[in-house]
């Protein structure tokens, strides 16, 4: 057992003295979990709106993408790698599919929960479907939709430390070679800086999703 | 202007909401649709301008018929407010009332020009114009809602129960100052509500409802005076006779002042209700005239009244 | 990884492989699942017995439960394998370091809805038992934990797969399971041993997933729709 106090101190003058190394890997990091967000809106919101205007297809695909999410990563990760290699891909598709369920099943409900009156007295104005969507629907969804995006950054960094097991980089590496080399201040500290990271991603995209109109609205997922 | 001939809905698993409804609007009448819950009045209204879509029969507007017409195209010149308002949260005052111009392509110059004009029409101070319907009253966001209706100046405005989420108080300045801006605007209005005041108070003429099928239609006063079956005289209500004191105007049952008639004590004038008018009449026993613009256009008695309103009309009054 | 590797492996019978594996490694195999389950199963339950009963009291103080559902909020970005790396750095390597990871990250999922069902209790429903004359632990017995026994239940779903994920991490600081077999897979290149490792893992997940699906809907009572107020699980 190692005395707990002097550990916190030691561990903050541990990232003092290497916040080098801790910044590249921190960019890394945020190089993977952004690429992957990235991917996943452009594939998964478009989705999201697809399954708002055919509902039958809802169930299966929201099912499905909750399903995916349920895997621990740690057995996905292995699925992918016969087929991608080892690395960024492996990671970079993985947290895709788990940005999937939090972006679409928001996109859906965010579109579907806009007030049934604005659209009756849009459609009742002369609005086609198209005007309809992009000038209330989604305005009016955005910030539940942005929340869906916010949720998946948040997952998508915690499991990019996973997934540097598997050759991605970033902060979990640190995390592993410090609990191989038994060296309790860099597991610690690289830690603090990973959830650092992840808490004030949740917090900075929160405060930009209240800025958006209706925003401060909505709050929770 | 508005022509429903036979105009039939019958939906795909057999109910039918509305049979054979035919009846004429003119230009520049307000039409109210009364009945009670269930009896067609909103779906009949919706078939003008296809937010429903007839089964059987016709509606034509200035002749032709609405099928003929683009959908989209028929909805952006017609007017459209409903109860529950729906303006558009994350747009301010200002762009919700210029939707269908900016829809049009107006340009911005022309849009706020526009809506200058309406918030003065709707009597609501310009500052509103960059405001949230967030920040609103129940009664100004109506006022928008009907600001926003009338914005691409359309010749037809459909509403259905507009003022039925508001308290009676608001209801009963917004319906006052609707009626003034009808009187300004030329514009021909079908109204839907399940309240017969309102109808009795709103409408030019009268179209009552019931599962799907127009009883009658008529002007207030004549459906007042001769309601067609029982049903009809329920639906009115048992103050049947106030009602009509308090829907007819003195202009309507007026008849032409003699030679040497002076304005009297207390003239009445033409939009005063026969219910003020006879209370006047009441209270010293004497037939009263009617002064417009400082001239004398008519003349009003008890018996002139009574001729309306039926010979309980002053007992029913001093009740 | 050479694509030869890729190549070689995927012609060969790659798909069942790992099945060979499992079956060759039988001995193995089962004490890896056995000592994975073991972990979940300690921390699910008394994740369990802390969360529910302190959930319960939160929703008798208003403030405690926002306090709660903030700290909460904060407590589920924090990466899985930062907590297990938290509790090594304190307690060290082995099963039980990864067990109170495991508890500590199934926490919050019940505890938010334990909260959440029993507040999204009709006042009504309470109100009638108080109207009745029974005692708080009568009302609480009687009528809110049956109501609320189906969100609580659906909180107890969502941490179990998350158990599973946070096992697997502990892998690396010696708790076992079959994180083990992923490990070496990787390390030697082995993908059936990789997948013999993974596999059954999620097998599992989807088990879980689905039995206490089926339990939520035993436990509703009749009429009354069941909300899911949890996210339906977080890969670890």
């Amino acid at each position: 057992m190692k005395p707990t106090l002097t550990i916190v101190g030691d561990t903050f003058q541990w990232i003092l003295d290497n916040t080098d190394s801790l910044l590249e890997q921190t960019i890394q990091h945020l190089n993977v979990s952004l690429t992957s967000v990235f991917i996943a809106l452009v594939l998964w919101i478009p989705l999201g709106l697809f399954v708002h205007e055919h509902e039958e297809f809802a169930p299966p695909v929201i099912g499905t993408a909750g399903m995916i999410l349920t895997l621990p990563s740690l057995a996905l990760l292995p699925l992918l790698i016969p087929v991608v290699g080892i690395g960024v891909a492996p990671a970079v598709v993985a947290l895709v599919l788990y940005s999937a369920l939090p972006m679409i099943r928001n996109t859906f409900t965010g579109l579907d929960e806009v007030d049934e009156s604005m659209i009756r007295a849009g459609r009742g104005l002369g609005m086609t479907d198209r005007e309809l969507l992009f000038k209330v629907k989604i305005p009016m969804a955005l910030p539940v939709i942005f929340a869906g995006i916010r949720q998946a950054a948040v997952l998508v960094i915690g499991i990019t430390t996973i997934a540097a097991f598997f050759g991605a980089g970033g902060l979990g590496e640190a995390i592993f070679a410090g609990i191989r080399l038994d060296y309790p201040r860099q597991v610690l500290g690289a830690t603090i800086v990973v959830s650092a990271l992840a808490i004030a991603t949740d917090y900075g995209l929160l405060l930009v999703q209240r800025s958006l109109p209706g925003g401060s609205l909505s709050d929770e997922s | 202007m508005i022509e429903l001939d036979n105009a039939t809905k019958v939906y795909g698993d057999g109910t039918v909401a509305v049979e054979d409804v035919s009846f004429e609007v003119e230009e520049g009448e307000t039409v109210t649709l009364v009945g009670p819950s269930g009896c067609g009045k909103t779906t009949t209204m919706t078939m003008v301008n296809r937010l429903t879509e007839i089964s059987d029969g016709d509606i034509r507007i200035d002749g032709t018929s609405v099928l003929d017409q683009d959908p989209i195209e028929l909805r952006r010149n017609i007017g459209y407010v409903i109860q529950e308002i729906g303006l558009f949260e994350h747009m301010t005052v200002a762009e919700n009332i210029s939707i269908v111009p900016d829809l049009r392509g107006w340009s911005d110059e022309e849009k706020s020009a526009r809506v200058e004009e309406l918030l003065d029409l709707i009597e609501l101070p310009q500052t509103v114009a960059d405001q949230y319907p967030g920040n609103l009253s129940g009664g100004q966001r109506q006022r928008v809602g009907v600001a926003r209706a009338m914005a691409a100046e359309p010749d037809i405005i459909l509403m259905d129960e507009p003022f039925g989420a508001l308290d009676p108080i608001t209801r009963q300045n917004l319906q006052e100052e609707f009626l003034e801006i009808q009187r300004a605007l030329d514009v021909t209005i079908m109204f839907v509500t399940h309240d017969i005041d309102e109808a009795l108070k709103m409408g030019d003429k009268v179209a009552v409802l019931r599962d799907g099928e127009l009883v009658q239609y008529d002007a207030p006063k004549d459906l007042l005076g001769s309601p067609k079956n029982e049903f009809v005289a329920d639906f009115i209500g048992e103050d049947r006779v106030l009602k009509q004191l308090t829907a007819v105007s003195v202009r309507e049952v007026m008849t032409a002042p003699k030679d040497g008639d002076g304005a009297g004590e207390r003239p009445l004038s033409p939009e005063e209700s026969l219910k003020v008018a006879l209370q006047r009449i009441l209270q010293d026993g004497s037939p009263k005239m009617v002064v417009e613009n400082g001239e004398v256009v008519g003349r009003l008695t008890e018996a002139d009244v009574a001729a309306v309103a039926g010979a309980r009309a002053s007992e029913v009054l001093q009740q | 990884m050479t694509l030869g590797v890729h190549a070689s492996w995927v012609l060969s019978s790659a798909f069942t492989g790992w099945i060979d594996y499992i079956v060759a490694n039988q001995d193995q195999f089962l004490s890896l699942l056995e000592g994975h389950l073991v972990m979940v199963g300690i921390g699910e339950f008394l994740a369990i017995s802390v969360a529910v009963p302190a959930g319960i009291a939160a929703t008798r103080d208003p403030r405690a439960a926002r306090i709660i559902e903030n700290l909460g909020a904060v407590a589920q970005t924090i990466p899985a394998l930062g907590v297990v790396a938290l509790t090594f750095t304190f307690l060290g390597l082995g099963k039980a370091p990864t067990i109170l990871a495991i508890t500590l990250y199934a926490l919050f999922p019940i505890l938010k809805n334990t909260v959440a069902g029993i507040q999204n209790i009709d006042d009504s429903k309470t109100r009638a038992g108080r109207g009745m004359g029974m005692t708080n632990l009568q009302r609480l017995r009687r009528i809110e934990l049956p109501l609320a026994l189906p969100v609580i239940f659906a909180g107890i779903r969502t941490s179990t797969v998350l158990c599973v994920g946070v096992a697997y991490i502990g892998v690396f600081v010696g708790a076992g399971g079959l994180g083990v077999w992923i490990q070496s897979g990787l390390t030697s290149v082995n993908y059936d041993v990789m997948l013999a490792g993974a596999i059954p893992g999620a097998l599992t997940v989807i088990a879980f997933d689905r039995g206490f699906s089926v339990l939520e809907s035993l436990v509703t009572p009749e009429g009354v729709s069941r909300e899911e107020m949890a996210d339906s699980g977080a890969a670890a």
